[in-house]
């Protein structure tokens, strides 16, 4: 019996960081696989964002807004895209178990929130970044408009917000769907829409009423649009912009991850976890 | 050594507004499997075999009881228990965009596979599982039988030193079934696994198992082997008998004799105890002139004891 033990010892993988990236490209690579072989992929990296580009910009033809107000419009229209797109893939992590009622044999294997998150908000980090640039190309060629504008380090950090605030909402999305199951499922693109009402994305947050500015100073996105346009003459509506969308963005990133692991432990105690496999 | 120790698991799911309506799924199940044993957990539908299984197998916790697989306990150290356990069960599903090596990939990945090794015992799973025809095919596109199979493959990939498999060879045909459980019997033979098995074939659970375990309403209402649970059970061997002249009037009447059917000529005599019953039957059958020209003795099928046991 001894030697059996043996063999099974010998076949077990160490726990090593080496292991951890494993197990989080695992989900990076399963993304695009998916990517690629699924049409609907297709259409959120190109025909969604290019539509929104297209539709937008003309409007600020119709308007006949100048220069600073078009770039206004312009930069709201590219994050909303952008995060959209970055968040969808870290809610992928869940719902392509869900839609194939897959789901046990991902929680069969010794995954953390960690590996899932990070793998599958990697991919949505690379196909941000196309929308970004697909949305650039248009914005620029159609409507003479300058996404660097701002600056390089400007955009960088415009960017690395963006993104971080898709990991935030495709988590809780994550969250909402091992809450409720499949009825939570719309959650992945109404979600977003939340920030287009609070964030700032094509109008400033001081027409907010006080309460709605209330709500909008606690989303991190608030700040990363505020501080990127201040790169194209607009006065700052937060002072240290950069610092505090940063800095909540850490603690919803922590906020998000107690929220998905207890939302799998309730999955595990009210079978929704099973329920979502049959 | 026991793989297996649960002791008294309670599980019920409330479901409706405020959890109103409840279903008591176990109700104080406990069970113990040795190390390197294929045990057969019986029951009807609805009986709680899926929920026991997957409270063991760290997918569903416990309203209260204990578990341990492997000496660790199925709450608190589930990343422990999840690197040594797998599962597969007859409807098993996967992403329906991933071809088979992909689906394996997938999954060796979350177990920490990589690089050379990944590809080695994907290959050897492909060939093993016979799934190599259909490398190239979509998920979706399979059979049942080769997505049965490659649940299988997925099942082995971290070289479990524990398996439960839920209903494995459901749906299958007789081919692939016999291929499976060969496969499932050679699994314990050549590395010593442990394999808790749920089936509705008892013929399956007769040739596979050490042991079995017979599940209704949440409760284990008995558990050793094939012929240990027959007995248990007591629900009589058939001595089948010819006779010339037919069936004498008062052999029913007999002691030991729980029931008589008879056709003609033909007699068939369920007796509590065989060895005990059969020569009593003969003289008693000498005595009133009756010639005995054939005499049978069957024993109960699991079939038989599955039936007595779920009513």
């Amino acid at each position: 019996m001894s030697s059996r033990a043996d063999v099974f010892a010998t076949a077990r993988v160490p726990e090593t960081w080496f292991v951890e990236v494993v197990r989080t490209w695992a989900f990076a690579r399963r993304n695009v696989i998916m990517a690629r072989r699924n049409v609907f992929f297709v259409f959120e990296l190109t025909f969604w964002p290019g539509v929104a580009m297209l539709s937008h910009g003309l409007l600020t033809r119709f308007l006949v807004l100048d220069a600073k107000m078009t770039a206004f419009i312009l930069v709201g229209t590219v994050a909303l895209s952008t995060v959209q797109v970055c968040q969808l893939d870290v809610a992928y992590a869940v719902l392509f178990d869900i839609w194939s009622k897959s789901m046990k044999h991902q929680f069969l294997t010794p995954i953390g929130i960690r590996h899932m998150a990070v793998g599958s908000w990697l991919v949505g980090v690379a196909r941000g970044v196309t929308v970004f640039a697909l949305m650039a190309a248009i914005g620029s060629w159609a409507f003479g408009f300058d996404f660097v504008g701002g600056g390089p380090g400007s955009l960088a950090l415009f960017l690395l917000g963006c993104c971080l605030c898709s990991l935030i909402i495709g988590l809780f999305v994550c969250s909402l769907v091992l809450l409720f199951g499949t009825r939570a499922e719309t959650s992945a693109w109404a979600a977003v829409n939340f920030t287009v009402m609070f964030s700032g994305i094509y109008y400033p947050v001081s027409v907010l009423p006080e309460w709605a500015q209330a709500v909008a100073a606690g989303i991190p996105l608030t700040y990363f649009l505020d501080a990127f346009r201040q790169g194209y003459g607009f006065e700052a509506q937060f002072a240290h912009a950069w610092l505090k969308g940063f800095a909540l963005t850490g603690l919803y990133v922590v906020l998000a991850h107690w929220a998905l692991a207890s939302a799998i432990t309730r999955a595990r105690r009210t079978g929704l976890l099973l329920k979502l496999s049959e | 050594m026991l793989a297996v120790d649960a002791k008294d698991l309670w599980k019920t799911f409330r479901s409706g507004w405020f959890g109103r309506r409840r279903k008591e799924a176990l109700r104080g199940a406990s069970l113990q499997v040795p190390r390197g044993a294929i045990f057969g957990l019986l029951g009807p539908n609805g009986a709680g075999k899926t929920t026991l299984l997957s409270i063991l197998a760290t997918l569903l916790l416990p309203d209260s009881g204990s578990a341990t697989i492997l000496d660790h306990d199925v709450v608190r150290e589930a990343g422990a228990i999840r690197r040594r356990l797998n599962m597969a069960s007859g409807n098993a599903s996967f992403v329906w965009s991933l071809r088979p090596p992909e689906v394996l990939s997938f999954y060796g990945g979350l177990y920490g596979l990589s690089g050379r090794r990944l590809r080695t015992k994907v290959d050897q799973l492909i060939e093993q599982c016979e799934l190599g025809p259909y490398a190239k095919t979509e998920y979706n596109a399979l059979s049942t039988g080769i997505k049965q199979r490659l649940a299988m493959a997925k099942a082995l990939l971290n070289d479990p030193e524990v398996l439960f498999l839920d209903e494995p060879t459901l749906g299958l045909d007789p081919d692939v079934s016999i291929r499976l459980r060969a496969q499932i019997a050679a699994l314990r033979r050549e590395r010593g696994t442990t394999i808790i098995l749920t089936t509705h074939y008892m013929r399956e659970a007769e040739e596979l198992c050490d042991e079995i375990a017979f599940i209704k309403a949440g409760r284990i209402l008995a558990q050793g082997t094939a012929d240990e649970l027959k007995r248990q059970i007591r629900i009589g061997d058939v001595i089948a008998l010819r006779l010339d002249p037919a069936a004498p009037r008062g052999l029913g009447e007999l002691p030991g004799i729980l029931q008589l059917q008879a056709r003609g000529e033909h007699v068939d005599c369920t007796v509590d105890a065989v060895d005990k019953r059969l020569p009593e039957i003969l003289r008693w059958l000498y005595e009133q002139g009756v010639l005995v020209r054939d005499c049978q003795v069957h024993e109960p099928e699991l079939e038989e004891v599955f039936v007595e046991l779920a009513r």
